[in-house]
């Protein structure tokens, strides 16, 4: 496959993209999703959210689990730049704990689950029949499945899987509930593409099933794939922060963005900063991805409208 | 009018209007659209004026800016796209005007047909209802019962049987020519000065075509509109336009009367394109007029002559300011009487085309390619396919959890037929009679077909092994309809090539060495082998199409609509290389078309099909000259010719109704509900017809095999129609 690809050629192929008519795929959609100020903007918010998960710790002296006892519920000063908690512990030092956790299961259980729907959606269209009924069947036994209940019992130490630490034991729970959906999807679309003329091609010419899913099949489910996966980032994020709050979630001492807004509900009118300050990182998170699923999808729907305007201000005057 | 005043001045000339001025005035129309690769400027500068009462044809390939212009016309084009210039009804100015103040206009004063009558119908409400919205909308005082007789009578106009039970029939309950007879209905409720109808025959079978074409006239006879015909056929126009405007990149290049257009074309482009469609009446085997090339990139700056890149007689003169549409000499004075446009065209040599012009010999047409059996008798070449009585029947079942069986479709019923080397054999006949289905079973050969389907001399029966099924496949390729769905968009042409060749277990260098013969052989350059098939144009991409079949040496190549989806001009091209390959390699082809014009130029042999059966099979010339089943009759008289006086005085067999429903199909004849000849016997002969089934049979030795019991019998006074 990549054996053609010399030099030479990835030089012509330039050539040819800046001449005129042929622009390569990955440009057009990196140029759609680029004309998307929303989607940039949101871009840019979850990139500098993940370096403050990362690097954050920096901004203070204190970690999460020391206690200042001089400084004990006190709103945001010098020396605790977003203030403590009732029990003494340093603000920022917890939300970048809490981002971080939040962002690790949004993007562990988005991106394994959109794998887990790929796989099984795909072996569910190509095997088709029996295989596609049975599949289904556990599928749609899976989506009736109260995952609520489930997490409760996992989580509060049901089942002996004590020993996890809780935020990985969310994961797998989240995981085993989120790819259904998704694995739908990719049944029927893959379902679609048995029935186009370059699969029939390749039937024709006699190749065999499993080289036409895995050549033909899965790269023309990639952009359904890719938007998945921002979604299922979300939707994992929110289900952690769902969980946490009701206490079913993460555990002391894990920290999460939904721990933390949980603790604080009570006390929002005396201890505001503990209550608004993890609630406006949540909003940011999942906000720069739902602005980034946008553009996203814009740049990978060919029938989108995201190409501009030909129409000039002054040609608009004219009109009017 | 003369061509050098200035586009000031032609806007003022518009705003003038006078009774029996244009209905329409069309003046310095631009239009422009944003794209990946910038301002693309689709219409340049579009000037025409149509008449009360007269028919417009515009005439180009796909991307020539017909279809925007009419969208720009009718304000349907998306706020995105710049519009200038001036476009007048009746000397009111529309464009700028707000989409409300358009809508008084849209659907009363300018009507549309769309070209896809499946999707522009809504599935929800019923054909009355839409009828009688559209006139509702602009007649907000008419009575619920007026609008209902109006609707009716619309309806009865257009030729649908027992209209006052259709109003409460729903669009899916409608044949394709139905719905289209529909939407036309819905286009003249307001009595419109003007429809225009944008390629509204495309997507319909031929016979069903010639139905709506038969409507429309009607249409224009009750309301006396002015019509404004958009296609690409050359053929569709010919009997139906008085004067016609070719478009190329955007601008007019050729206009004039009908006769003007195609007796004496003055531009080379109109030339060509009269070269490129073959002709259904006659028998001549000349290659095609190919027109080499793609229309130049509109997001660019035209300097020259936008067509100079293809054009044969091309010379620098030409590449210096694009040309303006000159009146040809030794013509009509245009505005005369009952001339809107006088014939002018868009070519600095348009004097040095003489009448007697021959576009084989200006661009270069190759010679007919001669195969070596073509001295060998048919029978004594080799069976490289051979049918015996197959049978594909589905059946046809109700209910949600015990299904019941309450038909049978016989999609394919008892084909039999054989094809020889070298031989190009090809089935026609109308969408649902079975074309597809009989390619599907012999593609998707099994040991469990009812019937024989044998391949290279290896019967399907014996088709067990994984063996013998591959070197069964090898023989045999297929070329699919739409060359952009039939290649995977993530691959390259050098991997879409390789698979079949891959699959075999070639080695990597034969495979490449293997990979440049076959782009060589359908005429594409070597080195664009790492491009990807969305940077190929709609032509390239068949003929990568065409190659991978060809890339396993197969003896036959299955053709399904190999040229329907792709333009004039380049669907010449790619017939004159499959006529190439075909002498070269001695190649036989099963082709499956539903454009007869082109089954007659490239077959050798036909096989008509009509609801699963063969009714009618032979050499082509035979079969096309000496027509004997009235339904091969029927379809050949409904095939248009580019031609206009021939196309105004022959006579029509226009066929009644559609193919009938699967549940109640004919006892006897298949084709006796529709028959012209049926129509016209006596009650007691008739009898034979709904009893028996005639057989496929010749009357002499050599002549062709048809399925009918009166082939010379008198048609029905009903079914034909002569345009006078």
């Amino acid at each position: 496959m990549t054996n053609i690809i010399d030099p030479i050629a990835e030089i012509d192929e330039a050539r040819v993209a800046d001449q005129d008519v042929v622009i390569g795929k990955s440009r057009i959609i990196f140029r759609r999703f680029m004309r998307n100020r929303t989607a940039v903007a949101g871009l840019f918010i979850f990139l500098a959210l993940f370096l403050f998960s990362i690097f954050g710790g920096f901004l203070t002296s204190w970690d999460k689990d020391t206690i200042d006892p001089l400084n004990i519920g006190m709103p945001p000063s010098p020396d605790h730049l977003l203030g403590t908690t009732q029990a003494g512990i340093d603000l920022l030092a917890l939300i970048v704990d809490g981002t971080r956790t939040s962002i690790l299961i949004g993007l562990i259980v988005g991106g394994l689950s959109v794998l887990i729907s790929a796989v099984y959606g795909c072996t569910m269209a190509f095997f088709g029949g029996k295989v596609d009924a049975t599949m289904l069947f556990i599928l749609e036994a899976l989506i009736m499945m109260p995952a609520i209940l489930v997490v409760a019992v996992a989580t509060s130490g049901g089942g002996g899987l004590k020993d996890l630490p809780s935020w990985l034991l969310l994961v797998v729970v989240l995981l085993f509930f989120s790819w259904m959906g998704t694995a739908r999807l990719v049944r029927s679309l893959s379902m679609s593409l048995m029935q186009r003329d370059y699969v029939k091609a390749a039937k024709y010419m006699g190749v065999p099933s499993r080289r036409i899913v895995w050549r033909h099949l899965v790269p023309n489910i990639g952009s359904l794939l890719v938007l998945d996966f921002t979604r299922g980032i979300t939707g994992a994020i929110l289900a952690e922060v769902a969980f946490s709050f009701i206490g079913i979630g993460i555990k002391v001492p894990d920290v999460s963005l939904g721990v933390l807004i949980g603790q604080a509900t009570g006390q929002v009118s005396s201890f505001p900063w503990m209550f608004w300050v993890p609630l406006t990182v949540m909003f940011l998170l999942t906000g720069s991805l739902a602005m980034m699923n946008d553009g996203l999808r814009d740049a990978f729907d060919p029938s989108s409208s995201s190409i501009g305007r030909a129409k000039t201000k002054t040609a608009k005057k004219v009109n009017k | 009018m003369s061509t050098n005043i200035t586009p000031a001045e032609r806007l003022r000339d518009a705003g003038l209007y006078a009774p029996g001025d244009a209905v329409l005035s069309v003046r310095d129309l631009n239009v422009r659209f944003n794209s990946e690769n910038g301002v693309v400027h689709a219409v340049r500068g579009v000037d025409f004026d149509l008449m009360p009462g007269k028919t417009l044809g515009i005439v180009g390939e796909s991307g020539s800016g017909k279809s925007v212009t009419s969208m720009a016309i009718m304000g349907l084009l998306p706020e995105t796209a710049d519009i200038t210039g001036s476009v007048r009804f009746k000397g009111k100015e529309l464009l700028g005007l707000s989409d409300k103040a358009m809508c008084k206009h849209r659907g009363n004063d300018i009507a549309m047909v769309f070209q896809d009558p499946l999707s522009s119908l809504t599935p929800v409400y019923t054909v009355g209802t839409q009828i009688i919205e559209a006139l509702t909308v602009h007649n907000p005082t008419m009575s619920k019962q007026a609008k209902e007789a109006r609707a009716v009578d619309l309806l009865r106009m257009v030729g649908i049987p027992s209209p006052k039970d259709r109003l409460k029939a729903f669009p899916h309950e409608f044949s394709g020519g139905m719905r289209q007879r529909v939407m036309i209905a819905i286009a003249i409720a307001n009595d419109p000065r003007v429809l225009i109808a944008d390629e509204p025959t495309t997507a319909l079978d031929v016979t069903i075509q010639a139905q709506v074409l038969e409507v429309l006239h009607t249409a224009q006879e009750e309301t006396g509109a002015a019509v404004v015909m958009i296609t690409h056929d050359l053929g569709v126009v010919a009997g139906m336009a008085d004067d016609i405007m070719v478009m190329y990149a955007g601008k007019p290049v050729e206009t004039g009367t009908v006769e003007d257009i195609y007796y004496n074309p003055r531009m080379p482009y109109t030339l060509g394109l009269l070269g490129a469609v073959p002709r259904v009446d006659t028998a001549t085997k000349q290659s095609l007029v190919p027109i080499e090339g793609t229309p130049p990139n509109l997001a660019l700056p035209v300097t020259g002559c936008s067509f100079a890149a293809r054009c044969p007689l091309v010379s620098d003169a030409c590449l210096h300011g694009e040309p303006e549409l000159f009146p040809v000499p030794g013509v009509a004075v245009p505005g005369v009487e009952g001339q809107a446009l006088g014939h002018k065209a868009a070519c600095i040599k348009a004097n040095e085309l003489s009448n007697d012009a021959d576009a084989h010999r200006i661009f270069h047409a190759p010679p007919k390619p001669v195969s070596k059996f073509d001295g060998v008798a048919r029978v004594e070449r080799d069976k490289v396919l051979e049918l015996k009585d197959v049978r594909k029947h589905f059946p046809l079942l109700k209910g949600a959890l015990i299904k019941r069986r309450i038909g049978t479709v016989k999609a394919v019923d008892g084909l039999s037929f054989d094809i020889r080397e070298g031989e190009c054999v090809s089935i026609v006949g109308e969408s649902g009679c079975g074309k597809t289905t009989t390619l599907l079973e012999i593609m998707e050969f099994h040991p469990d077909q009812v019937g024989e389907v044998i391949i290279g001399g290896v019967s399907n029966k014996v088709a067990t092994d994984h063996k013998t099924k591959m070197a069964m496949r090898k023989e045999m390729q297929m070329v699919f309809q739409d060359p952009t769905g039939a290649l995977d968009p993530r691959f390259t042409v050098y991997e879409v090539l390789a698979e079949p060749l891959e699959n075999l277990g070639m080695p990597k260098a034969a495979i490449k060495k293997r990979i440049m013969e076959l782009m060589k052989l359908v005429g594409l350059q070597p080195d664009h082998v790492n491009r990807f098939p969305n940077q190929f144009s709609g032509g390239q991409r068949q003929r990568i199409g065409i190659a991978r079949a060809l890339a396993v040496n197969p003896k036959l190549v299955v053709l399904d609509e190999p040229v329907s989806a792709l333009d004039v001009s380049v669907q010449a091209g790619v017939i004159n290389l499959l006529d190439k390959l075909r002498a070269e390699l001695g190649l036989s082809y099963l082709m499956v078309a539903h454009d007869l014009s082109v089954v007659r130029h490239i077959s050798d042999r036909v096989a008509v099909m009509y609801l699963g059966k063969i009714v009618e099979t032979g050499d082509v010339d035979d079969v096309f000259d000496n027509p004997r089943h009235p339904y091969t009759r029927a379809l050949l008289s409904a095939i248009p010719v580019p031609d206009p006086n021939l196309e105004r005085t022959r006579e029509r067999i226009i066929l009644q109704g559609d193919l009938p429903s699967p549940l109640d199909a004919p006892k006897g004849c298949n084709f006796a509900t529709r028959c012209p000849v049926f129509a016209a016997l006596p009650a007691a002969k008739q009898e034979k017809c709904l009893t028996l089934e005639p057989p496929l049979a010749s009357e002499k030795e050599g002549a062709q095999d048809f399925a009918c019991f009166f082939p010379d019998g008198e048609l029905d006074a009903d079914m034909l129609v002569v345009h006078a």
